[in-house]
């Protein structure tokens, strides 16, 4: 029964991708080009070679770590729709710190992921605050705070860190910015990102506080009724998924963008949350998604300066994979299709 | 609108059965009403009262049996066809939308505007009309959140007989009501009778019922006992039938017990004034091993209780021992530590984790315990802990397909076992058990009573909840009856005198 369940979430985001795929390649031999073709550059361009391999990594660490930020929380069955305005507070700080502190190099580095984590915890805490001790919808505070933080971000880039009259603030000097792997475009924030995935699965699923967070998750009454405490750990789920985005904010900007400005990690919290519920929660499937996304959107490139398929061919497969998996979830939680399979399953036996 | 003389029959349910799965929800259930009646479905919870009711909305289909509405046969798959048929029905929960006014809940759904306006001075006119004819009286213009529950379940009749409804049912009306607004609702259904209207009444509050009833139609485990004309047969008798108990004597020996007190509470109260779910200066005392049965219908504060006892709520007034020294703060986890095991009464809300495996429930309170995980938590022995769940799957006899499989998937017996297997395996000095045997089959409760007095005998206080009489005389040592959230009297559990307890039971 268990592995019939496991098998359901493989399989069904397997095969939303597949159709998604088969969609997309008819819309591109509507546009009159070869959609074996556009698929081969699609490929090329983000797994091809170790260049593009390393783009591909570049793209996915922020996904990853909003990813993972919705996991957490959903785990506990809180609903942080606020990964993006704690990724960007986490960026703020990093910014900050990267730019006004007298120190640079690996102090300052590891000073900025710290505060970055703490930062974005505390982003998401007013919204847990607010939850635990005064019932209000996690969902509506977290989406409204997602827009207090992009402001505030723009408040930061037009006036206080403004580069000269760009808007835009001054770049993270060269000696805090993370190190490259062999002039690759991915840094070390990868596998930063990789280890906290695997960290938040062995918490989940090998501890005690974890087991205690799932159930609480699951069944609320329960938890509470066999003596857990049901505040603490929603508090907890809020505080650790907000400083995993919080801590993506921060290498984010000493990795890749290095400065903020307009627009930045504009859309990234509701890909992890999409991603998210993609992996059926899972981390460690949370991390596989995120890349298969980012070499969606790399390869892109490619394919268009190659066979003419404009990149939007690719938001469309994208959008398909989502809409594909989640229904195709609904689908396998309805009664009728869990009754059906049963049926068969016990004429097989 | 058919008004007929006092005998025309307007509604008639021939052998209805319904079946959910493998269980009889009604089993070949006969009701007929007359115009101009209360007729009353007399039943314990669970005797099927709602389900029959349910049926003749449209929310089920009978698994068998015919529906007759003035003599002609009917199939009913929906409420609004139900409806058409001059049927209303006001759930016990009602179905009003909060944030519109009066006026709006009533005509929601109405049909009888043409086009895309409504004419609303015409509509209001007609409802007050009718509010006038029944004595309904009702402020239309007023949102129904500022209504007291009285006033709404005036809205919820007013809108059933603004829809042209010849038979109301009425599904535990009283439920909610102060004893005042109870008699303002006699008053109407009266006023309803009188224009040829039929009630259907559904109750088992006895007092209530021998006031408005002219029959009353008994169910006892899904199928009809009788039904009987007022003034036939006295409440006592009603009591009975609706119980059904068989005199057979207990299976197991009766325990006596004197010893060192493991729960006790001293005048405890917990919203008082509230009859159905509240504590009412309650005093008892659970001994270790002793089963102390709390007999009672169903909503007399007994979930109050229980929770009261597992330190999920906290009383008002009186003060609690927990094996001998004062409770200080409640709380679930500190009760647990002081060894207080719970069978919850909703065992897929409270007692189950459902989306977690077998092994998980069987393990959910202890994960931090040396034999399930290193460093107090921190690295869960995974292969310890299905091993412990393989031991239990043996010991308690829980029929899975694994202890692997989801928790939910069970039967309600074998959740059931899963529960008593980790609220026992604690060894606990206080097991508060509510419907332990809640829907299960013969052999589960066997099973369950077997193993409850075995935890007896080592030495466990046990109180035990349920609306189940038969249960509370088999297994009981003392027996406490509970009526509108006060404790009613106390009984040995060796030879009860049942006739005391279920006049007891009656609020007598």
């Amino acid at each position: 029964m268990k592995r019939k369940g496991i098998g359901a979430l493989v399989i069904v985001p397997l095969l939303s991708i597949i159709i998604s795929f088969l969609i997309g390649c008819i819309v591109i031999a509507a546009l009159g080009a070869n959609p074996v073709d556009a698929m081969r550059y699609l490929l090329k361009g983000s797994f091809g070679n170790v260049r593009n391999l390393g783009t591909t990594f570049s793209r996915a660490t922020p996904l990853i770590f909003t990813t993972l930020c919705a996991c957490f929380a959903y785990r506990c069955g809180v609903f942080n729709l606020g990964g993006e305005g704690q990724f960007i507070i986490g960026a703020i700080i990093a910014c900050y710190i990267a730019t006004k502190a007298p120190f640079t190099g690996f102090p300052a580095i590891l000073l900025c992921a710290v505060a970055g984590a703490a930062g974005g915890g505390l982003w998401a805490a007013i919204a847990g605050v607010l939850k635990v001790w005064r019932g209000q919808n996690e969902m509506i505070i977290t989406i409204m705070l997602n827009y207090v933080a992009t402001l505030l971000m723009g408040v930061v880039y037009t006036n206080w860190l403004r580069d000269g009259s760009v808007p835009q603030t001054v770049a993270v000097p060269d000696e805090t910015q993370l190190p490259s792997f062999f002039g690759l475009r991915a840094t070390v924030a990868f596998p930063v990102a990789v280890i906290a995935g695997i960290a938040i699965f062995y918490f989940l699923f090998y501890t005690s506080s974890g087991f205690q967070l799932r159930a609480v998750g699951l069944n609320m009454t329960a938890a509470k009724v066999n003596g857990f405490n049901v505040k603490r750990y929603l508090l907890m789920s809020f505080i650790v998924s907000g400083a995993i985005a919080g801590l993506g904010g921060a290498l984010e900007l000493l990795g890749t963008q290095l400065r903020l400005i307009n627009g930045f990690a504009a859309g990234y919290g509701f890909d992890g949350v999409a991603m998210a519920l993609i992996a059926s929660l899972h981390p460690i499937a949370g991390i596989v998604v995120a890349i298969f996304f980012a070499a969606l959107r790399v390869g892109s490139t490619t394919m268009q300066t190659a066979t003419g398929v404009p990149t939007s061919v690719s938001d469309i497969i994208q959008a398909l994979v989502i809409v594909f998996t989640v229904a195709g979830m609904a689908m396998v939680k309805l009664p009728e299709f869990k009754n059906r399979f049963a049926r068969r399953a016990r004429k097989e036996a | 609108m058919a008004v007929g003389t006092p005998q025309t029959e307007v509604l008639r349910m021939e052998h209805i059965t319904k079946q959910f799965g493998s269980v009889y929800a009604n089993r070949d259930i006969n009701f007929d009403v007359r115009a101009g009646e209360v007729h009353t479905l007399l039943g314990e919870n669970g005797a099927g009262k709602s389900t029959l009711m349910n049926v003749l909305f449209g929310l089920y289909q009978p698994t068998e049996g015919d529906i007759y509405v003035r003599g002609q046969k009917v199939k009913i798959e929906s409420p609004s066809q139900a409806v058409k048929l001059g049927i209303g029905m006001v759930h016990q929960h009602f179905m009003l939308v909060e944030a519109m006014t009066v006026f709006e809940n009533i005509i929601l759904g109405d049909t009888r505007s043409k086009g895309i306006f409504i004419d609303q001075n015409a509509r209001k006119k007609e409802i007050t009309e009718l509010s006038e004819k029944y004595g309904l009286d009702a402020d239309l213009d007023q949102p129904i959140t500022e209504l007291a529950v009285g006033a709404q379940q005036r809205v919820e009749i007013l809108k059933a007989l603004y829809r042209g409804c010849d038979v109301l049912v009425l599904d535990e009306p009283t439920a909610a009501l102060t004893d005042q607004e109870a008699e303002g609702l006699f008053e109407i259904m009266n006023k309803l009778k009188g224009e040829g209207k039929s009630v259907i009444f559904i109750s088992h509050k006895m007092r209530e019922v021998l006031r408005v009833s002219d029959r009353i139609t008994i169910l006892r485990a899904g199928q009809t006992v009788e039904t009987v004309n007022i003034g036939e047969v006295s409440g006592e008798e009603l009591a009975n039938r609706m119980i059904g108990r068989e005199l057979k004597p207990s299976q197991y020996i009766k325990a006596d017990s004197s010893g060192e007190t493991v729960a006790v509470l001293d005048h405890v109260s917990y919203h008082k004034n509230s009859k159905h779910n509240g504590l009412n200066d309650i005093s008892l005392r659970v001994h270790r091993g002793e089963i102390v049965g709390i007999a009672g219908v169903d909503g007399n504060g007994q979930s109050q209780l229980a929770m009261l006892l597992t330190g999920n709520i906290a009383p008002e007034e009186g003060s609690m021992d927990l094996k001998e020294s004062k409770v200080v703060r409640f709380d679930p986890n500190g009760f647990i530590q002081e060894n207080v095991s719970h069978i919850p009464e909703d065992r897929n809300k409270a007692g189950l984790v459902g989306n977690m495996s077998v092994a998980d429930n069987l393990v959910l309170k202890t994960t931090r315990d040396k034999r399930f995980s290193d460093g107090n938590g921190l690295h869960l022995k995974k292969k310890a802990i299905r091993n412990y769940a393989l031991e239990m799957q043996e010991k308690y006899d829980i029929r899975c397909s694994s202890v692997d499989q989801e928790s939910r998937n069970l039967s309600g017996g074998n959740q059931q076992k899963v529960i008593l297997a980790r609220e026992l395996e604690a060894s606990p000095d206080l097991l508060v058990a509510v419907h332990p045997t809640r829907g299960l089959d013969i052999g589960a409760t066997r099973f369950i009573h077997d193993t409850v007095i075995m935890q007896r005998d080592l030495g466990c206080g046990v109180l035990l909840i349920s609306a189940d009489f038969d249960e509370i005389l088999e297994v009981s040592d003392r027996i406490l009856v509970m009526f509108e959230g006060r404790i009613m009297g106390e009984y040995s559990g060796k030879n009860p005198p049942i006739d005391e307890i279920s006049h007891a039971m009656a609020g007598k």
